[in-house]
């Protein structure tokens, strides 16, 4: 026993040794003082499943935690769960949970807590609209108060890497049941940070957990602000009245150079945007006008224009950062190459490919004027677009109509690949079950073989494997070219000097588990 | 008087009803489906339906719009389809907001307003005439959202001296209510100025001159209160527009009031929000109409109302 103690001990000291040298170049972080992070808009609900947008799972990640957890750096590990195993037929999961963890009302986080949760994210009353994440699941089962038992009707690969999406959060079933619809104004988890108030559209305000399991947070408190207007969000960080900026407009990177108290960061997010095309009506269901059109545009010109180099010519449907990629390739800018493709199906200068584009507006970085971009690309290769500007909610329902009253030939869009894993960027995308409405694949895109290697990716658990099938689905997607393959936005963000240890994630959070203020 | 507002109060009741049916209908017929937006670009068409059929939008719209009738009468607004939260709740934590801007807005408007059009008015087409006027017109035409920035550049980010944005205390008011008081005060300025040239050209006055009266007088006694009847109007027409929302400087200022409640909610086809919004607008409207007309009645005794 005393053997085990000293052996624990020096485990111990070792972890405070590594950790200390770790922190020790920079200064010494202080404890107390509170983070303000300048947003553009409001979290919408801070009840895990019902969560879809990144402003809610920002904010509700400082509170409620996964059983895994995606690092900045794309590793999948252990977060509420210790660790798992996988029966031989690949069907029955069995994870070990993290022990003496507490919610923040007191209720234990155990294996009760865990069925709780999945079992209220798969009951199809609670309209979690990311339960299909986990939708392969049939039974949880409890085995004891620190194991639960899971079984999925197929091989299902992804399984880990959705266990990571904030939607799949853990909260206290005690919460849950006591506060019924109003629980998703006052959340209860295990995170570093305890919920404090919400003032709507203004802010929302957490204290630091003095219980939490893991490394305690050094902030007092943390405030995630609305500041809705892009220039007054800069000015508030100007200004020292917030010390976290996010979404600072890519023009204003080159006059913010300068400034002394704080630094704007570019960092790479998980999201692709792209041009999609009706791939079952005329004119895009030619394949040779999709590839004319993207042989057609310079994105470089995109991404050093319209974003002022802050984004990622796509050379895949998916980022680097996902696992699963692989470079497949780019439709080099190639005029010639563009007009002799039109030229084949029948178009000429005289004879113009006319074509409606429709996009949004606000709701990418830059997307109408990227919109406005690629027309003026095209019209070189004697391609007329006619823009329609839509407001979101308009433009979601116009494309998402089912395909045969569904006319929309061209269409932008952008997709986080949150989870970090191939198959949420490319099965809802490009697999031919997954037709609007019943998924995203607003092109209509259906390719057998793409079908079969999604499904195989899925089910085949051996990463190296599952690397070689999206590559090799990847190569038809992009032959096929559903899609004008654009880019991966970038996230800017405004960070002041004083705070350190703030974390931009890919998937579009700031994390500030670590964060600290410098006096 | 009294029976005359308790009067103008029940004719409110069916512009009321009006405006509730209108809006209900409108937000509606708007292109855009509230379960779409609020499950997301992934959420599968099995999910989208349930939310229709708990939102209650699989119903028909008559019957719909009796439950929405029946509950509002019961102050029952229902919950907001993104956020669950009561949508009173929601309503009356904004209103505060949005009545505090307005206020002090105005009061700005007011001040500079009718000062900068009576100085117009007593020297006209003098240099300081044509000075304040070319204010007034720079004023109207500079975009709050451009003025708004500005401000904040110039006392916030250069000179540290009042908060960028939000809200707290007084001293967070003081860049949002001076941006809206700056172009509705441009608005007063030129009411003001030509009401009072045209009082100041009136026999009255030509009388209160003759009899030796001193020009301060004439013009705080004599003129002022006659010229304020347009002035009323307009400044009641814009606290109507301000409580309304002045969505602008409520972005720029990131200050959390009903006018951008309203648009998130447009914007997020939530339509519980959109319908109590409105209403409680209506409702603004109609009450500082009726207010405007009691001031009449106040500031000119030869108005009655019997």
């Amino acid at each position: 026993m005393r053997r085990a103690l000293a052996l624990i001990a020096a485990i111990a000291l070792t972890g405070a040794l590594v950790i200390s040298a770790a922190a020790a170049p920079a200064v010494t972080p202080t404890r107390g003082g509170t983070l303000i992070v300048g947003s553009g808009v409001d979290a919408v609900t801070l009840d895990a499943p019902m969560i879809t947008d990144s402003p809610s799972a920002t904010v509700s990640e400082h509170m409620v935690e996964s059983l895994y957890r995606l690092t900045p750096e794309g590793r999948i590990v252990p977060m509420l769960a210790l660790g798992h195993t996988v029966s031989a037929d690949g069907r029955t999961w069995t994870i070990r949970l993290r022990t003496g963890v507490r919610f923040h009302d007191g209720t234990p986080f155990d294996a009760e807590a865990v069925k709780f949760n999945l079992d209220r994210m798969l009951d199809p009353a609670t309209r979690a609209p990311f339960r299909f994440l986990i939708s392969r699941i049939t039974s949880v089962t409890v085995v004891d108060s620190s194991t639960v038992r899971l079984v999925t009707d197929a091989v299902f690969a992804p399984l880990l890497a959705h266990f990571t999406h904030s939607s799949v959060g853990m909260q206290s079933p005690t919460a849950v049941r006591r506060l019924g619809v109003d629980y998703a104004r006052q959340p209860v988890g295990t995170g570093p940070f305890k919920f404090k108030e919400w003032v709507r559209g203004d802010r929302v305000v957490m204290t630091r957990n003095d219980d939490y399991w893991g490394e305690k947070a050094f902030l007092d408190e943390v405030q995630f602000r609305v500041i809705p207007d892009d220039g007054s969000r800069v000015a508030a960080l100007e200004a020292g009245s917030i010390h976290v900026a996010v979404r600072v407009p890519p023009r204003e990177i080159e006059r913010l150079k300068t400034a002394r108290d704080f630094t704007v960061f570019v960092n790479d997010s998980l999201r692709t945007i792209y041009v999609g095309f009706n791939v079952t009506r005329p004119p895009f269901n030619d394949v040779r006008l999709r590839r004319a059109l993207n042989h057609a545009v310079t994105k470089t010109a995109i991404v050093n224009g319209a974003l002022f180099g802050t984004a990622r010519v796509s050379d895949a449907p998916i980022v680097p950062a996902v696992e699963g990629y692989s470079k497949i390739m780019t439709y080099e800018f190639d005029l010639e190459r563009a007009e002799a493709l039109l030229r084949e199906a029948g178009y000429s200068r005289a004879r113009p490919l006319r074509a409606v584009f429709h996009h949004p507006s606000g709701r990418y970085i830059r997307d109408a004027e990227i919109a406005a971009s690629i027309q003026g690309l095209v019209r070189r290769a004697g391609i007329e677009l006619e823009l329609r500007t839509m407001e979101w909610g308009a433009y979601l329902a116009l494309t998402n109509r089912p395909q045969p009253e569904n006319d929309v030939q061209m269409y932008m869009l952008g997709w986080g690949t949150v989870t970090g894993d191939a198959d949420y960027g490319l099965y809802a995308l490009f697999h031919s079950s997954q037709w609007v409405p019943t998924g995203s694949n607003r092109s209509f895109y259906k390719n057998d073989r793409v079908d079969a290697l999604l499904d195989r990716g899925r089910t085949t658990v051996d990463q190296a494997e599952r690397n070689k099938i999206y590559a090799e689905a990847m190569k038809i997607i992009m032959d096929d070219a559903p899609w004008l393959f654009l880019h991966s936005e970038s996230q800017v963000t405004g960070i002041r000097h004083t705070a350190q240890g703030v974390v931009v994630h890919p998937a579009e959070r700031i994390e500030l588990f670590k964060a600290w203020i410098r006096r | 008087m009294w029976a005359y507002i308790v009067k103008r109060l029940l004719l409110a009741i069916p512009v009321i009803l009006g405006v509730a049916f209108m809006v209900f209908a409108m937000v509606r017929l708007v292109p855009g489906d509230p379960a779409r937006i609020i499950a997301g670009e992934a959420a599968t068409q099995e999910i989208i339906e349930g939310i229709r059929k708990d939102m209650g939008l699989d119903r028909p719209l008559l019957k719909q719009f009796a439950t929405f009738m029946g509950n509002a009468l019961r102050g029952d607004f229902g919950r907001s389809v993104r956020s669950k939260a009561p949508v009173a709740g929601e309503v009356a934590a904004r209103l505060p907001n949005t009545v505090r801007l307005a206020t002090a807005g105005l009061f700005v408007a007011i001040v500079v307003g009718v000062s900068a059009g009576i100085i117009s008015a007593i020297r006209p087409y003098s240099w300081m005439d044509t000075v304040v006027m070319l204010i007034a017109l720079a004023g109207l035409s500079m975009p709050v959202f451009w003025s708004g920035l500005m401000l904040i550049l110039i006392f916030a980010v250069w000179l540290g001296w009042l908060p960028a944005v939000g809200t707290g205390g007084m001293a967070h008011l003081v860049l949002p209510a001076v941006t809206l008081g700056m172009s509705t005060a441009a608005i007063i300025a030129r009411m003001s100025r030509s009401s009072m040239l045209e009082v100041l050209r009136s026999d009255y006055i030509r009388t209160a001159r003759a009899k030796g009266l001193a020009e301060a007088a004439v013009v705080n006694r004599h003129a002022f209160r006659n010229a304020l009847i347009p002035v009323i109007t307009v400044v009641g027409l814009q606290m109507g527009t301000l409580l309304s929302g002045a969505v602008l400087t409520e972005t720029v200022f990131a200050w959390p009031g009903i006018g951008r409640l309203l648009v998130e909610g447009i914007l997020s086809r939530d339509y519980p929000i959109v319908q109590a919004s409105v209403l409680v607008v209506a409702m603004a409207f109609v009450l500082v109409n009726l207010m405007v007309d009691v001031l009449y009645a106040v500031v000119d005794p030869r108005i009655h109302y019997d």
